[in-house]
């Protein structure tokens, strides 16, 4: 075993995956000569050139078309976006070119990319460098969407997204790329699409995806101080989504609250909860209850960026009238 | 508002009489057969539209058959293609057959994309569409060219075509920037019909001519021609791809032509007046083109009005090869979103 940061392990994915396959290659600002604006790509470029490791300009709507156009003709690109707040600027390509490419071409051309980044809140960068984008991109048919939440899925995930012959979304976290991980040294896959029970649990059912299993866990502890035993699911991956590992839980403990960084409205809790509400409602002894980010743009003061997100607190709140 | 009255070009200059020459009957024959095909193609597909075979939206090539035609001929087929949704044309001189375009446009399962794709949407393995979003398909037509020189595949170049309605998206710019900025094998042709849809290019793009002076601010070299000329056309796509060659640069074309129908087959063209319409319609590429052969003995008025009904009956063959498909079954509706 070997322990890394977060951030090593999706370095270490990039460089295993392109060791073999040439055709792997990773673009976008500052992965060259900056080392990547959080040092996932750190080193890459003294390794393996200027051919395959590309500094852009800033030009998302433009690199990320090339890219697309690059995997149509049989390369597969690692495109990083600094923030996916710029992935907006680059939509119409991931959304209009990229995703439904495949489908509109009666199964032509095939678009192996990995789209890769942080997604949803730093620490206080304000309303345009905080947004969840998972909920937008999850309502396109033809797009994955992969969100790890530790260095072995991080790695195990990234390493199968890049070899999966479709566009990947493959959101990161900033405040868990420093987070440290023992992890095989030898090579692993992890599958897209399949949830993890991370915490097996009796009364209730709490599922979340990325960062806010941070605060999940807090809270499961705490509710084990009162004997009450919490099921955490890690969701690993949105979409494909894999409602069979929640509807299990959920058959078991009848109870479920959701946890999401991002909004509320059309959020990744409102489709899991119809999911569980189609699969389960007979099971459910109690409302499915969610837990995600206000509705306003996410705000710069520290005490509102705290008021918006979900919080330990927040979730016990939810566990509480659930197993009430 | 119109940004510029008189505009001055700096036309591609070409010696027609040794083009014709040194392309020889058998080349320039193939090339008329082309432009009639794509001609009666449209002229069919139109009809099969207002029989209500058809829907969506459809944008008919006529006018402008000279452009693609010669390009594909100068150029063949290896190369990477891609080009807007006014996109029949240039399939069918990648070689789809007009069977497979035809079904396509009636939606069926023999379709050139199984009737996902429509009008908008056509492919050969070289083609990487007929694209839907006003300029969006330049960045992709880019990363061909990417592709092509990362593979060290150094005789082959990546066409984009695109009307001059795309030349005022982000999205060009950005892919003129970078295909400058790293060297890309990229031609991009700037189809110049007058019209943004309803538009008036004068009253969308504020200085012209478009690619002579659009090409200075991209360090790239950049050209008008005559997009209603076979002979010139053929001439400058020929000399373009060895420039491209030879200077590892993109290339910025803007070829000069007009569109005899409307934006699509839902535009009567009210923006336009019938003058100017029959005005542009005496520059038909495929009439000039025929007297050309006809002066040079090449061809003779019977050949053509001969070959003219052979290929309309190849494109109401092709009507009844689309109306006898099956439609899709509706089992495959969820089919291939996803690549194994």
């Amino acid at each position: 075993m070997q322990e890394v940061e977060l951030r090593e392990a999706l370095r270490q994915a990039i460089d295993e995956e392109m060791t073999k396959d040439d055709t792997v290659f990773v673009l976008g600002e500052e992965v060259g000569e900056y080392n990547g604006a959080y040092k996932v790509t750190k080193g890459l470029l003294d390794k393996w050139k200027e051919k395959r490791i590309i500094d852009t300009p800033i030009s998302e709507n433009g690199f990320t078309g090339l890219a697309i156009g690059a995997a149509m003709t049989g390369l597969r690109p690692i495109v990083e976006f600094m923030s996916f707040n710029f992935s907006f600027v680059a939509a119409d390509q991931i959304i209009s070119n990229a995703c439904k490419q495949y489908y509109m071409s009666g199964g032509r051309f095939s678009v192996p990319i990995v789209f890769r980044g942080p997604n949803g809140a730093a620490a206080q960068v304000s309303c345009q460098h905080s947004h969840c984008v998972e909920s937008i991109y999850g309502n396109l048919p033809g797009l994955k969407v992969v969100c790890p939440s530790n260095a072995y899925d991080a790695k195990g995930l990234l390493k199968s997204a890049i070899r999966d012959n479709n566009p990947v979304l493959f959101l990161e976290n900033e405040l868990l790329y420093g987070q440290k991980m023992e992890i095989p040294e030898e090579e692993y896959l992890v599958p897209i699409g399949q949830a993890k029970v991370i915490e097996e649990g009796t009364d209730v059912t709490l599922i979340s995806y990325s960062r806010m299993l941070t605060f999940c866990l807090e809270a499961s502890k705490k509710l084990k101080e009162k004997n009450i035993h919490v099921e955490v699911i890690d969701l690993r991956t949105i979409k494909p989504l894999d409602i069979a590992t929640v509807s299990k839980s959920i058959k078991k403990t009848n109870r479920c609250v959701l946890v999401e960084e991002g909004h509320i409205f059309s959020g990744i809790c409102a489709e899991v909860g119809f999911q569980i509400t189609e699969n389960c409602f007979d099971y459910l002894d109690a409302p499915v209850k969610r837990v995600c980010q206000k509705e306003t743009p996410l705000p710069y003061s520290k005490v509102l960026e705290r008021q918006s997100q979900p919080t330990t607190e927040r979730i016990l709140e939810a566990l509480n009238e659930v197993l009430t | 508002m119109c940004a510029q009255e008189n505009i001055t070009y700096n036309f591609f200059q070409t010696d027609r009489k040794k083009v014709l020459e040194t392309l020889g009957k058998e080349k320039l024959i193939e090339a008329l057969r082309k432009m009639l095909l794509i001609r009666n193609f449209e002229v069919r597909a139109e009809s099969a539209y207002q029989m209500g075979k058809v829907g969506g939206f459809f944008h008919s090539y006529i006018g402008q058959e000279a452009i693609q035609t010669s390009c594909t001929m100068a150029l063949g087929d290896k190369h990477y293609y891609t080009t807007t949704y006014r996109c029949h044309a240039l399939a069918l001189l990648l070689g789809v057959t007009p069977d497979e375009v035809m079904a396509e446009l009636y939606g069926k399962v023999t379709g050139n994309a199984k009737g996902r794709g429509g009008s908008m949407h056509l492919y050969s393995d070289r083609l990487l569409g007929g694209f839907g979003i006003v300029g969006g398909h330049v960045p992709v037509a880019t990363g061909a060219g990417f592709t092509l020189k990362y593979k060290n595949l150094n005789d082959l170049i990546s066409l984009c075509f695109m009307g001059d309605g795309a030349v005022v998206q982000g999205a060009v710019h950005e892919s003129l920037n970078l295909a400058s900025l790293w060297n890309l094998p990229c031609l991009y042709v700037i189809e110049n019909n007058q019209w943004g849809m309803g538009t008036a290019v004068s009253r969308a793009v504020c200085h012209q001519p478009i690619a002579e002076n659009l090409a200075k601010g991209y360090g790239i070299k950049g050209y008008t021609i005559d997009g209603m000329d076979y002979l010139t056309c053929y001439d400058a796509f020929s000399s373009f791809y060895k420039e491209i060659l030879e200077t590892k640069k993109p290339i910025l074309v803007e070829a000069l032509t007009e569109r005899f129908k409307g934006h699509s087959i839902s535009d009567p063209g009210l923006y336009r007046s019938k003058e100017t319409l029959e005005e542009a319609k005496k520059k038909d590429p495929i009439i000039r083109f025929k007297h050309d052969l006809l002066e040079n003995n090449i061809i003779t008025e019977d050949e053509f009005k001969e070959m003219d009904k052979e290929l309309r009956n190849i494109a109401v063959k092709s009507m009844e090869y689309a109306e006898n498909s099956p439609d899709p079954d509706p089992i495959t509706l969820e089919d291939d979103v996803f690549a194994p």
